[in-house]
C-alpha cells in the first residue's frame, strides 16, 4: 500500500497543531446571538482563547471566565460559576445564553457544574432573573481528552441537545458547517439560496466580517439564535460536512428526533461541491440551476488555467483540522498534485475508518503518509532530517516557520491565519472556494518561482 | 480624589474600589484604587493566568532554551507565537515549543513517565540544546507530579544538560503576577551562583526585567556597551540561560520592569549584596537620567554624556517634529502592568499627548502609586479593567488614540478609536533615543490616518466633501499649525523599518581596566 496512516511515533508535543477543547467550545459559543460562555478554570483559558481568536478574525467577541485562584482549585470552585453567572446576567442584559465551559483543572477537581445549573436555576434564575429569558448549560471539554476540534463537535451537539425541540414541521434542512471561517458560512448560504432551499445554518458566524460604523456602535457577534437552535429538531434533514466539527449533534438529532443525516464529506473542491448539491436535491426535491451549473464552469475554467500547466505534480503537504485536510487532499487530487503528507488532528482512533481516508489507500499511487495526533515537528524532522521534499504547504499560521526557514511556499488555509490578511473572508468550500484555492496555491507558486528565479520567465506568455 | 464607580458595574459595588479620578491639587494620600486582589468572576476581565506570567512572559525569552510545558497541549499551544520577544539566535524561542500533551490515562496514573520520556525526545530532537525550562500547569499541579524529582533524574543520567523546574500553575494567584513572582524566586533559589562568569570590566551589571520585545534590549545594551558596561545577563530577554546562572556576579542590578522582577532584584541584594537601580527606557529625558544614574553609579559619568549628547542630537528633533503635531491629542495608556508608569509622565512631556487615564491589569498598587502620580488631574485609573468598563470610558473621555493589546485593540477599532499595542509594539522597538521617535511616529500615523478620519463620515445623513482626491497625515496634522512649523523641512522619522541588524554588526572600543582583573575572580 502506497499511502499509510500511521500514529505519531514519539510521545510528546514539539509545536502543536491544535489547541485544547475549550478553545473548541469557545469557537462555538460566540456563533450564537445573545450568548456569552463561561469557562470554568484559570484565565489564561480564556484570555488566550479570546486573544487566538481576534488575531484570526481580526474581531473582538465576549466570553466570561470564573477566573478559578488558588482557594478555588484546593477547596472547590463552584462558588465561582454562582458569582460569575450573577455578575455577567446583572452587566449583560441582553445575555440569553449561558454555556459553562469546563477546563483541565475544574474537570480533574470534580466540579458538579450540571449540579450547579440546577441549583441555579432554581433558585439565582427564579428569584434574581424571573422575568428573564436565560438559559444556562453545561459543556463538558477536559482538556486532557481530545483537542479542540472535538471540543468544537461536542459544544455544537450540547448546544442542541439543549434547545432542539419537535414542533411543527419546518421544511428546512438543518446545516452544521463545522469549524470554518465567515467566509465559508457565506459560500454555503449562497449555495443553499440559489437551490432554493430554507436551512438553519449553525453556526451564522457570517457576520463576524463586521463593518466599523460612523457612529462607532457596530458590534461583532455571531447571528444563529435560540429559536434557530429550537427549530434543528424539527427539520427534515441535517447535513454535517464536516464529519468531526458537527457529526455529533447531527447523531443526535437522528437519534433523538428521527431526523435523517448526511454527515460528510467535506465540501471542499468541485466533486464534493457536487456531492453536497446532489444530496441536498435529493433530500429537497429541488433541481440544481443553472445558475451553479455556470458557476461552477467559472470554476472549472479557472481551475483548468492553472492545473496541469502549473500544479500538476506539485508535492504538497497539509495539515490542520481533519476535514479541512482531508478534503484539501483530496482536492489537490483533482487538481493533480502529489499530497505527500497529511498531518491529521488528534488522537481520535476513528480516522482510520474515515471512507476517505480508505480511499486514498486504496487509490494512491506513490508514497503518501497520514500522521494521527501529529504536531510541526512531523513536517519539520521530515524536512530537516528524512529528505522530505515539497513544493507547496497548505495549513494555519502556526506553521508559518516551517514555511518561512525552509523556503516553501505556503497557502494560508484553516484556523487561525492571522499572518495574512483577510484569509477569514475567503472560502474554502463551495465553487468559490475551489476557485480561491487553486488560484492561491497557484500564485504562491508563482511568487516562489521569482523569489528564487526559478524558470520566472515561464510566466511572460502564461 | 473620588473613587470612580462606573455606570456599568453598579451592580457590583466591590469594583467602585478599583478605579479613582485624580482630582486638582490631589496626591496619592487622597486615594489609591485597590489592586492585585481576586478577579471577580464574570467581569470578563483582561487578567491572564499565572502559568502565562512565568512561562509566557519571562521564561520564554531565554533563547537557548527547550521551554517544555507539562500539561494538556492547550496552555503550549495558546501562548505560542503572541509575543515578539525576538533573539540574535534565529528566534529558537519564538519558534519552537514543547508540550508533554497530558491525556485522560496520566491524569488518572501520573504524568511523570510521560514527562521523562518529553524531556528526552526534545533534547534527542535539538541535539544542540542542552538546557530547558519546565513549567508546571493546572493539571499537573492538581495531580500533585513532582517534576523536579523527574528534571534530577534526567540531569543525572544527562550530566551535559541542565533543566530549571518552574512550579507556576495557572490558578496560582488573581492573574499572571503571580507568575512573574513564582519563576523569579524559583530562579534564584535554583540556577543564580551555579555558573562562574568572566569578568571583563571594572562595571558589571545585570540587566533586570527587560524581555527583548522587537529588540528593546539590544539597543539598551548598545549604551551599556558604548559606556564599557560588561552586562553579566539580562532578564531575560534574547539572554542564555547560563549567562542568567552567574546572575551572583554581578556589581548593580539595573532594573527595568520592576512589576515583573523586582522581586529577583530584592533577593540578589538580600543574598550577595548586590544593589538595585530602577532605570526607564522609554523618553529622551528618563533615559537620559537612567544612562546618567548607572554612570554616577560606577564614575564614569562622561561616558553617559557622551552617548546622551550624541543621541539627542541625532533624534530630538525628530521627535519634536511629532511632538508639535500631537500636542493635547487624548491618550487611554492601557498596558498590562508597568507601562502605565514608564510611559505617562514621559509621553506627556516629550510628545505633548494628554494621558486622559490609565489602567493596569495584573499591576498591584504600587504601580498605581507611580503611575496615578505620573498623571495629570482629571485622569481616571482603572485597576483590572474589563470589558464594560473600558467602552464606558472610552465613551466618556473620547480618547483620540488608546494603548492596549491585540484583542481590546479590536473593541477600540470598532469604536473607532484608532489602536497602538503596548506590549509587543506596532513598530518597535520603542526603546532607546531613536526608539522613542518610532513610538511618536506611530501614534501620529494612528491619529492622522486618512482613514481614521473617512469612518466618522456616514454617507447616507452627512454632506460631505468630495473634492479631494486623496488626504495626507501632513494635510491634517498641520491644518492648524503655525506657518513657522507648517515650513519645518523635517518629514518625520528618518530611521529604518529595523534598526536591530545594524546594532547585532555593530564592534565597540576596548576600554582600559581600572583595576587589574584577579587571577581567580
Amino acid at each position: 500500500m502506497n499511502c499509510e496512516v500511521k500514529v505519531k511515533d514519539r510521545i510528546g508535543t514539539i509545536n502543536p497543531i491544535f489547541t485544547c477543547q475549550p478553545a473548541g467550545a469557545q469557537y462555538a459559543s460566540i456563533g450564537i446571538k445573545d450568548c456569552i460562555g463561561i469557562v470554568h478554570g484559570g484565565q489564561g483559558c480564556v484570555m488566550f482563547v479570546r486573544l487566538l481568536i481576534s488575531q484570526h478574525l481580526k474581531e473582538s467577541f465576549e466570553i466570561a471566565s470564573s477566573s478559578v485562584h488558588e482557594d478555588g482549585a484546593v477547596f472547590g470552585a463552584l462558588d465561582r460559576v454562582e458569582t460569575a453567572v450573577e455578575v455577567l446576567l446583572s452587566r449583560y442584559p441582553h445575555v440569553k445564553v449561558v454555556p459553562i465551559i469546563s477546563t483541565c483543572s475544574t474537570e480533574v477537581i470534580g466540579d458538579d457544574i450540571d449540579g450547579l445549573i440546577t441549583k441555579l436555576e432554581e433558585g439565582l434564575l427564579a428569584e434574581k432573573f424571573a422575568d428573564r429569558e436565560v438559559h444556562l448549560l453545561p459543556i463538558h471539554t477536559p482538556s486532557f481528552v481530545g483537542s479542540m476540534v472535538s471540543g468544537y463537535d461536542v459544544a455544537v451537539r450540547d448546544f442542541v441537545k439543549k434547545f432542539a425541540k419537535k414542533g411543527a414541521p419546518t421544511g428546512k434542512i438543518n446545516l452544521i458547517t463545522g469549524w470554518v471561517n465567515p467566509g465559508d458560512v457565506k459560500e454555503l448560504k449562497h449555495l443553499l439560496k440559489e437551490m432554493d432551499i430554507d436551512a438553519t445554518v449553525l453556526f451564522e458566524i457570517e457576520s463576524f466580517d463586521s463593518p466599523i460604523m460612523p457612529d462607532g456602535k457596530a458590534v461583532s457577534h455571531g447571528s444563529t439564535t435560540i429559536e434557530d437552535l429550537q427549530a434543528t429538531g424539527s427539520a427534515i434533514h441535517t447535513f454535517a460536512p464536516n464529519r468531526y466539527e458537527g457529526g455529533k449533534a447531527a447523531q443526535l438529532l437522528e437519534k433523538k428526533f428521527k431526523i435523517p443525516s448526511t454527515v460528510g464529506p467535506t465540501p471542499i473542491g468541485i466533486r464534493n461541491t457536487d456531492a453536497l448539491l446532489k444530496k441536498l436535491s435529493q433530500v429537497t426535491g429541488k433541481p440544481i440551476p443553472v445558475s451553479l451549473v455556470r458557476e461552477r464552469g467559472i470554476a472549472i475554467d479557472a481551475i483548468t488555467d492553472v492545473a496541469h500547466m502549473f500544479l500538476a505534480d506539485k508535492k504538497v503537504a497539509i495539515y490542520g483540522n481533519p476535514d479541512l485536510a482531508i478534503g484539501l487532499a483530496e482536492f489537490c487530487l483533482d487538481l493533480e498534485m502529489k499530497p505527500q503528507l497529511l498531518l491529521l488532528g488528534d488522537d481520535n482512533a476513528s480516522y482510520v475508518n474515515d471512507p476517505r481516508i480508505k480511499a486514498l489507500q486504496d487509490n494512491v499511487d506513490y508514497p503518501m503518509e497520514i500522521v494521527t495526533n501529529a504536531d510541526f515537528w512531523d513536517l519539520e524532522d521530515r524536512l530537516k532530517n528524512k529528505g522530505l521534499e515539497l513544493d507547496l504547504i497548505l495549513g494555519h499560521s502556526k506553521g508559518r516557520f516551517i514555511s518561512i526557514d525552509y523556503n516553501i511556499p505556503m497557502v494560508r488555509v484553516g484556523f487561525p491565519t492571522y499572518d495574512r490578511a483577510g484569509m477569514f473572508r475567503n472560502p474554502v468550500v463551495g465553487y468559490g472556494g475551489a476557485t480561491w484555492l487553486a488560484e492561491q496555491m497557484a500564485n504562491a507558486l508563482f511568487n516562489d518561482m521569482e523569489v528564487k528565479k526559478n524558470k520566472e520567465w515561464l510566466l511572460n506568455v502564461w | 480624589m473620588p473613587y470612580h464607580e462606573f455606570e456599568v458595574s453598579k451592580c457590583i459595588p466591590e469594583r467602585k474600589m478599583h478605579a479613582v479620578v485624580k482630582g486638582p491639587g490631589e496626591d496619592l494620600t487622597h486615594a489609591l484604587p485597590k489592586g492585585y486582589l481576586n478577579t471577580i468572576p464574570g467581569t470578563i476581565s483582561e487578567r491572564g493566568c499565572a502559568y502565562c506570567g512565568a512561562k509566557h512572559v519571562i521564561g520564554t525569552p531565554m533563547k537557548d532554551v527547550i521551554h517544555l510545558s507539562h500539561g494538556p497541549v492547550g496552555c503550549t499551544y495558546d501562548t505560542w507565537q503572541t509575543k515578539r520577544y525576538i533573539s540574535d539566535n534565529n528566534n529558537f524561542q519564538l519558534k519552537y515549543t514543547f508540550a508533554s500533551d497530558v491525556k485522560e490515562k496520566h491524569i488518572v496514573f501520573g504524568a511523570e513517565k510521560l514527562l521523562k520520556q518529553n524531556i528526552l525526545e526534545a533534547f534527542d530532537a535539538f541535539p544542540d540544546i542542552k538546557r530547558m525550562t519546565i513549567y508546571q500547569t493546572c493539571a499537573t499541579a492538581l495531580i500533585g507530579d513532582d517534576m523536579s524529582a523527574i528534571a534530577e533524574e534526567v540531569m543525572a543520567e544527562r550530566p551535559e544538560v541542565d533543566i530549571f523546574v518552574c512550579n507556576s500553575p495557572g490558578f496560582g494567584g488573581p492573574s499572571q503576577s503571580g507568575g512573574h513572582h513564582k519563576i523569579n524566586i524559583a530562579w534564584l533559589n535554583q540556577k543564580v551562583g551555579t555558573v562562574e562568569p568572566d569578568i571583563t570590566s571594572d562595571y558589571v551589571i545585570n540587566y533586570v526585567g527587560e524581555y527583548n520585545i522587537q529588540g528593546d534590549q539590544e539597543v539598551m545594551l548598545d549604551f551599556f556597551r558604548r559606556m564599557g558596561i560588561q552586562v553579566l545577563s539580562t532578564f531575560t530577554g534574547n539572554s542564555t540561560y547560563d549567562s542568567l546562572r552567574s546572575m551572583h556576579r554581578a556589581h548593580l542590578n539595573v532594573l527595568e520592569c520592576a512589576r515583573s522582577a523586582e522581586y529577583l532584584c530584592d533577593e540578589l541584594r538580600v543574598r550577595y549584596g548586590i544593589p538595585r537601580l530602577d532605570i526607564d527606557g522609554f523618553g529622551h529625558k528618563a533615559l537620559g537620567d537612567s544612562l546618567r544614574k548607572i554612570g554616577l553609579f560606577f564614575g564614569i559619568e562622561d561616558r553617559a554624556e557622551a552617548i546622551i549628547a550624541e543621541e539627542t542630537a541625532r533624534w530630538k528633533p525628530e521627535l519634536d517634529w511629532y511632538k508639535e503635531r500631537l500636542q493635547g491629542k487624548k491618550v487611554c495608556l492601557w498596558p498590562g502592568g508597568s507601562k502605565l508608569w514608564h510611559w505617562a509622565h514621559a509621553i506627556q512631556e516629550e510628545m505633548g499627548v494628554k494621558v486622559v487615564s490609565v489602567y493596569t491589569k495584573f499591576g498591584h498598587q504600587g504601580d498605581m502609586e507611580k503611575g496615578v502620580s505620573r498623571c495629570g488631574e482629571g485622569a481616571l485609573a482603572i485597576d483590572d479593567p474589563n470589558e464594560l468598563e473600558n467602552q464606558e470610558a472610552m465613551l466618556t473621555l473620547k480618547p483620540d488614540v488608546i494603548f492596549t493589546g491585540k484583542r481590546p485593540g479590536e473593541v477600540a477599532k470598532k469604536m473607532r478609536v484608532p489602536y497602538l499595542n503596548a506590549h509587543a509594539y506596532h513598530n518597535g522597538p520603542y526603546k532607546g533615543f531613536e526608539g522613542w521617535v518610532r513610538f511618536a511616529r506611530d501614534i501620529y500615523n494612528a491619529v492622522y490616518s486618512p482613514m481614521h478620519q473617512l469612518s466618522a463620515i456616514d454617507i447616507s445623513k452627512d454632506d460631505y466633501e468630495t473634492g479631494k482626491g486623496f488626504v495626507t497625515r501632513r494635510m491634517l496634522s498641520d491644518a492648524g499649525l503655525p506657518e513657522e512649523a507648517k515650513a519645518s523641512p523635517l518629514t518625520g522619522y528618518t530611521g529604518k523599518f529595523d534598526p536591530i541588524p545594524d546594532l547585532r554588526q555593530k564592534t565597540y572600543p576596548a576600554f582600559e581596566r581600572r583595576v587589574a582583573p584577579a587571577v581567580a575572580e
